[in-house]
């Protein structure tokens, strides 16, 4: 009855996946928590320095992210929605920050300006790419420099030229804009993070199982040690008792009691006697013997005899 | 007065101050998933602890107008959202049904048998393996999180997760978590007959040795040392769990231990189902998503019944003494009712062959399996 039961729930269920991997495409893009998860980034400057805070996708934590720039002068950061830019070769689940819009002015027209980005957030493989709609391929990495700082700090340094491909007008005007953000591989983060947490768990639960192995042995031990270390002082103390009983008894004793443990004890012994009866027949007296009876039963008989006593 | 005022009033009331007008078709539809979930609580008995109240939220919460997931005008939570604030979202109500869970629970039989932990760990491959799975349907990592911890089968960890992953799905989550462990006795014997032969099923174990008193006081505090210096996300339900272990433990305080399991656990219960009920209305619960959910979570717990089983019989070939594979599908959670299905396949392959005590100790550790696991998500995303 089970059985048939959960085959018919089973067969609806795969009905019910089979429909959702035929709509899979539709539901892909269906919002789920994309929406929640978009980042909205806040900024602030501080002298040459604008700062973003935002709420990455995948983090339950906020993020800053610093924009400095060398051989130009930054002007404002932006944020930008990922669906201006949305293109089939691109993942946006890759730009876990989404995109910035990053605007300065060159020391002269056709310049070149160094950009940097900066966060704790980035790891080593983050990479920062350029959207440009103007360009055929209108995405590509900068391959920009990541270099490493104190505190877990990445910095990705971006070359960018004014009228070059990475400028979102690609006119040597003096005026650079650039449109991307930092990339990290989502499918990569998402398996490695996988492997490493379900292994996570066997190490910690091993963790846990040798803890408990190892304090179930020590306890085990105090036990049987608290076992031994009473039964020991129990034999000991029976053999006080044994010796200092008989006081307690002396004292405690009825006469009562001395006369039953008296009879107990003559009983006892005779019974023991008497189960091994003597074999009269196998008594032969001797003279002497014979001689000794005649005399006792004589002297017992004596009393019968009123003149001879 | 004329009649006209007095129709315009009329109307007035009845489209701004009554609900009969206002009243959704899909508001109805509604009614009748809540309906559907008071009859599997009510008739069919699958737990009605908890069905009950999430069952009769879902149905408040669809009424038109009424005043209770919303704000009042002066920003006040109204009465269910109240519940669902300070009680969800705040994180207050998961660690403390782990604190009434922890107050109910004898962990003598995984201390007894502490390779048992191995058990609950091999039975959250389910988790990981959901979590790839709704990924590729398009649920961003926080949500597959969320909903891949479904296979844990713990109601308290699902809840606790999703609310601080991804409260949008909270209902859906909540409702398939308790749905499939009400289930356990129907999802998990096929597979397990399907994962053992008749000789393994027949297989006894050895009487576990008696835990002392003392080492169930300390096990608690060992505990919360190792898991939580090891995942510290996990610090409000593994700590909040072995609190109320200790407290029964120590037995110098029964009368908080006796309130943990009874009284607090009983209002929690009734303020977590109401929650979780009113977080389903209509305009979010009726997409795809819930139905996505459920089906994940289908697979989620074969999966892990399935990794529960596999992990025994890996564990067969490194020990001298056969572990019974029945009694790894209770590494899943779902305390007692996994360990209660062990026992009962146990039997039927051998009359003689009592098995639940054995699979208390996997059961157990599932549940510190997927408060490990939830710790892990949650890490994850700091």
């Amino acid at each position: 009855m089970k059985i048939k039961s959960l085959t018919k729930f089973v067969w609806l269920w795969l009905a019910c996946v089979f429909l959702m991997v035929a709509f899979a495409e539709q539901i892909v893009w269906a919002t789920f928590g994309e929406e929640e998860e978009k980042p909205r980034p806040e900024f602030t400057r501080q002298d040459k320095k604008i700062t973003a805070k935002l709420l990455p996708r995948a983090k339950s934590t906020s993020v800053s992210i610093d924009f400095e720039v060398s051989g130009a002068e930054l002007i404002d950061v932006q944020g930008m929605d990922f669906e201006k830019a949305a293109r089939p070769e691109v993942n946006h689940k890759d730009f876990k920050s989404a995109l910035f819009i990053i605007e300065m002015l060159a020391d002269s027209p056709g310049a070149e300006a160094k950009v940097s980005v900066s966060s704790d957030f980035f790891i080593r493989s983050t990479q920062f790419w350029i959207f440009n709609q103007k360009l055929e391929t209108p995405w590509m990495n900068t391959g920009a420099q990541n270099l490493d700082h104190p505190e877990h700090v990445q910095e990705l340094v971006i070359k960018v030229k004014d009228g070059g491909p990475f400028d979102s007008d690609m006119n040597a005007d003096g005026r650079i804009t650039i449109i991307g953000g930092p990339k990290d591989s989502f499918w990569g983060y998402a398996l490695g993070t996988l492997f490493i947490r379900y292994f996570g768990i066997f190490i910690v639960l091993s963790i846990l199982m040798l803890g408990m192995i190892f304090s179930g042995k020590i306890f085990q031990h105090l036990e049987d040690k608290k076992t031994k270390a009473t039964s020991k002082p129990a034999a000991l103390t029976v053999q006080v008792e044994k010796a200092e009983k008989p006081e307690v008894a002396d004292e405690g004793i009825t006469a009562e009691m001395a006369t039953a443990i008296a009879a107990a004890l003559h009983l006892h012994f005779s019974g023991s006697r008497a189960s091994q009866p003597m074999s009269v027949s196998s008594l032969r007296p001797t003279a002497w013997a014979q001689q000794g009876r005649a005399q006792t039963i004589g002297e017992r008989l004596m009393m019968y005899h009123r003149n001879k006593r | 007065m004329s009649w006209d005022y007095v129709l315009e009033l009329i109307t007035n009331i009845l489209v701004t101050q009554t609900g009969i007008p206002n009243l959704l078709f899909k508001q109805v539809i509604m009614m009748v998933v809540a309906f559907f979930f008071l009859y599997l609580a009510v008739a069919k008995r699958y737990e009605p602890l908890l069905l009950v109240p999430i069952g009769f939220g879902i149905f408040l919460v669809n009424f038109p107008l009424a005043p209770l997931m919303g704000y009042s005008e002066h920003g006040y939570p109204e009465l269910l959202r109240a519940f669902y604030k300070y009680g969800v979202e705040w994180e207050i109500i998961p660690p403390m049904i782990f604190l009434g869970l922890g107050a109910m629970t004898d962990f003598g039989p995984l201390i007894a048998n502490p390779k048992t932990l191995i058990v609950g760990a091999g039975a959250q491959l389910g988790v990981f393996i959901t979590y790839i799975g709704t990924l590729f349907f398009g649920f961003t990592l926080k949500e597959a999180a969320s909903v891949a911890i479904i296979g844990g089968a713990d109601g308290p960890t699902t809840i606790y997760l999703t609310a601080k992953l991804a409260p949008q799905l909270l209902g859906a989550n909540a409702l398939a978590a308790y749905s499939y462990m009400a289930m356990v006795p129907l999802i998990q014997p096929p597979i397990m007959r399907l994962m053992t032969t008749s000789a393994q099923r027949r297989i006894k174990m050895r009487q576990l040795r008696p835990v002392s008193a003392r080492e169930k006081l300390l096990f608690p505090l060992i505990a919360a040392i190792l898991i939580i210096l090891l995942i510290p996300a996990v610090a409000p339900l593994m700590g909040m769990f072995m609190f109320g272990n200790f407290m029964r433990e120590c037995g110098v305080v029964k009368r908080l231990s006796d309130t943990a399991q009874q009284s607090m656990m009983n209002i929690i219960t009734i303020l977590l189902g109401l929650s979780v009920g009113a977080t389903m209305k209509a305009e979010v619960f009726l997409s795809w998503k819930p139905l996505l959910i459920f089906g994940f979570g289908l697979l989620d717990f074969i999966v892990c019944t399935f990794g529960g089983i596999l992990t025994v019989h890996i564990m067969n070939l490194f020990v001298k003494e056969k572990v019974n594979p029945l009694i790894g599908s209770a590494g899943v959670s779902a305390v007692p009712m996994a360990a209660r299905v062990s026992n009962s396949e146990g039997l039927k392959a051998d009359r003689t062959n009592f098995l639940l005590m054995h699979a208390m100790g996997p059961n157990l550790a599932g549940v510190i399996g997927s408060a490990a696991a939830a710790g892990m998500f949650i890490a994850m995303f700091q």
